[in-house]
């Protein structure tokens, strides 16, 4: 019998079934399948209930007692999708959450993304929510007239997918500037996104520490494929994904730490504000603000305030507005 | 055994065509649990709408016909054991209708596997709002026991972008779409460079090139417009509600593009390609000798010119002229705040 066919017909059973099924009722019931009496049947049993977990239905054993007998079940409640009991605006907040990130067209586990959004159209009536995973799924296949799947899609999948299994990778990864990839093995902790671009948090085994890459900039990747569901690591105690990445490109250790001072004009928007993350120091002044933060990387901030436009301004130190001037007068020599 | 079930009435003699000039699948043979995900959700789709078209189904399933036919197949072959009369599927297509009926087994999806529920809740965090704690507790209250600790830790592996503030415009911006009620606009119109007063009926959010826009229509210009929540200064919910568009109508929207006319054109630097070239939506058009870069963009004058400018004096805008002038334009009025040495 084909997998997939075994796989739902065993989860037909166990639903069907009045009380716990035991192992050699089973046995009867998939003959071709987990004949014998031996590890191996047991072994592929196994590997189909993780199967079914994985694809959200919980097969539970259960010791038997006086009243029941031993054997395996589907707890009704524990497999169907239950009422997410949210109130509107919280299922319109998911549903347009969940539309935009696939909108985008990468978004880590996407495929995953667009069965969430049909089942939440069952979980709820969210209005056309299955319709927007439709067409999300749609783009994952590749049909329709959205372009065929770039490279960074891929990437994003299988990443995704060693993440959550704790797989070590093999990366071919182009450094910024580089000419030729290097290859390293290292263990994906986590992606985030900063700036519309998506990047790998991970353990690199050569360095020996937590590095970030640049997703776009990985040439190749390969998973290690053995022993799938046994994971190669534990990520370390103390790591945090949300620090790493919410770390301003200024607060890179680069230089030693130096406060700057950056002027903004009104009308100064609240995403405006936002970018100078949640380490600024923001205090209100005539017509305008001054932010105060801690910078260990002034050229990122100098980029950063310069692409603010005429209403942002570097007021300390003097050798960063020095930098801004002179960068602007180099530009305006070029362009005149 | 061969039990007694509907045959397949008039199940269309041909598969639907399949697409002929579609590339090579790169990709290795799909899992078979892809089938199965996509079954436990059509079997109990198709059975609280009895009678959607194929075409229809296959749609919502993300699916081609084909696959979606051969997937019907497969389920017809699906029973409980023992394998009694009644205890199969019920699976037909009648003309182009499909229809299931079944024992109650799968007459609901599973619940979420914490794949689905962490990327939906990553998507969540990201876009914030208010509702986001509750939200994201009802996820991985919908994960099978067993896999909430799962949950959990993926949950802290997946990180799309900082929340928006609590009262920030986008956090007003997402009620307003949840209650489909008209906003007041106070906008930076980049093309006028001034600040304008608008209605609008907010429809979706999508983002584009790292920034969020919002997608709806503009009252007084009577169309459906992008505008850059970064450019929103103030955003007041009004009373007049409205009739959001079909969900086709606004999937088109968030893949809309900023851009009207010919893509801008920039020259970076040889420092700086590589980084340019990894955001989203640059495209190169060639490498010079020295290894600068022109690279090209479906994005507005000043979008270009900020982006230009975030690369710190390592690119510069070229062309179309009015946005080269818009570039040269901002350098002039930037320089002046820092007084020329």
């Amino acid at each position: 019998m084909q997998k997939d066919q075994r796989l739902l017909d065993l989860a037909a059973l166990l639903l069907k079934a009045a009380e716990p099924v035991s192992w050699r009722e089973i046995q009867e019931q998939f003959p071709e399948d987990y004949a014998g009496t031996g590890e191996a049947a047991i072994r592929k049993f196994e590997r189909d209930k993780a199967d079914l977990l994985e694809l959200g239905i919980p097969v539970r054993y259960v010791a038997g007692d006086e009243d029941l007998p031993a054997g395996y079940l589907i707890d009704k409640d524990e497999f169907y999708l239950p009422d997410l009991k949210l109130p509107p605006e919280d299922l319109a907040l998911l549903y347009v959450a969940g539309s935009a990130a696939l909108a985008q067209g990468t978004f880590p586990y996407a495929r995953d993304l667009a069965h969430a959004l049909n089942k939440l159209s069952f979980a709820a009536s969210a209005p056309g929510a299955s319709e927007s995973a439709a067409q999300a799924t749609r783009r994952l296949s590749g049909e329709g007239e959205a372009p065929p799947a770039p490279e960074i899609v891929r990437s994003l999948e299988e990443l995704s997918k060693a993440i959550a299994h704790k797989k070590w990778v093999d990366l071919e990864y182009r450094k910024a500037g580089a000419r030729e990839p290097t290859e390293r093995r290292v263990n994906p902790y986590g992606l985030y996104q900063k700036a519309g671009a998506w990047y790998l948090a991970a353990w690199c085994h050569s360095k020996r520490k937590v590095l970030t890459f640049h997703l776009s900039r990985i040439v190749s990747l390969r998973v290690n494929s053995s022993q799938p569901r046994t994971p190669d690591f534990e990520p370390e105690k103390d790591f945090s994904l949300a620090e790493l990445a919410s770390r301003e490109a200024w607060e890179f250790e680069i230089l030693a730490p130096q406060r700057c001072r950056v002027r903004l004009d009104s009308p100064v928007s609240n995403e405006v504000l936002a970018s100078f993350g949640p380490r600024a120091k923001v205090s209100e002044e005539e017509g305008g603000v001054v932010i105060e933060i801690t910078v260990t990387n002034p050229a990122a901030l100098l980029r950063h305030v310069l692409s603010l436009g005429d209403a942002a301004e570097i007021l300390a130190p003097k050798a960063l507005r020095d930098d801004a001037r002179a960068m602007l007068a180099e530009l305006s020599e070029r362009l005149a | 055994v061969s039990p007694a079930r509907r045959p397949p009435a008039e199940r269309p003699q041909k598969p639907a065509p399949a697409p002929a000039a579609r590339p090579p699948p790169a990709a290795p043979r799909a899992d078979p649990r892809d089938r199965l995900r996509r079954i436990l959700f059509l079997v109990p789709y198709a059975v609280r709408h009895p009678g959607t078209a194929v075409k229809e189904l296959a749609r919502r399933c993300g699916c081609t016909e084909k696959e979606l036919l051969e997937d019907l197949d497969f389920l017809l072959n699906v029973g409980s054991p023992p394998f009694g009369p009644d205890d199969f599927l019920d699976v037909y297509v009648e003309g182009d209708r499909v229809h299931v009926a079944l024992h109650q087994s799968f007459s609901r999806p599973p619940r979420f596997t914490e794949s689905e529920a962490a990327a939906l809740a990553a998507a969540a965090q990201a876009l914030g709002g208010e509702g986001r704690a509750r939200a994201v507790k009802a996820l991985r209250d919908s994960v099978p026991r067993d896999r909430r600790a799962s949950f959990d830790e993926l949950s802290g592996r997946i990180y799309a972008g900082a929340p928006a503030a609590p009262d920030s415009v986008m956090g007003r911006l997402q009620r307003a779409i949840a209650e489909r009620r008209a906003v007041r606009l106070a906008y930076h119109s980049a093309s006028r460079d001034a600040e304008t007063d608008r209605v609008v009926h907010p429809y979706t959010l999508a983002q584009r090139f790292g920034h969020w826009y919002l997608y709806g229509h503009d009252r007084q210009r009577e169309r459906p417009l992008a505008f850059r929540v970064d450019r929103i200064r103030e955003c007041a919910p009004l009373a007049e509600r409205f009739e959001a568009p079909d969900e086709a109508e606004l999937g088109r929207m968030r893949l809309f593009s900023e851009a009207r006319g010919e893509p801008v054109r920039l020259r970076i630097a040889a420092g700086a390609t590589a980084w340019a070239l990894a955001r989203p939506g640059i495209r190169l058009v060639k490498r010079g000798e020295d290894a600068s870069a022109v690279v090209e963009v479906d994005a507005g004058e000043e979008w270009a010119t900020r982006f230009a400018l975030s690369l710190g004096g390592q690119a510069e805008v070229l062309s179309p002229p009015a946005a080269r002038r818009h570039f040269a334009e901002r350098v002039r009025k930037t320089l002046t705040r820092y007084g020329r040495s």
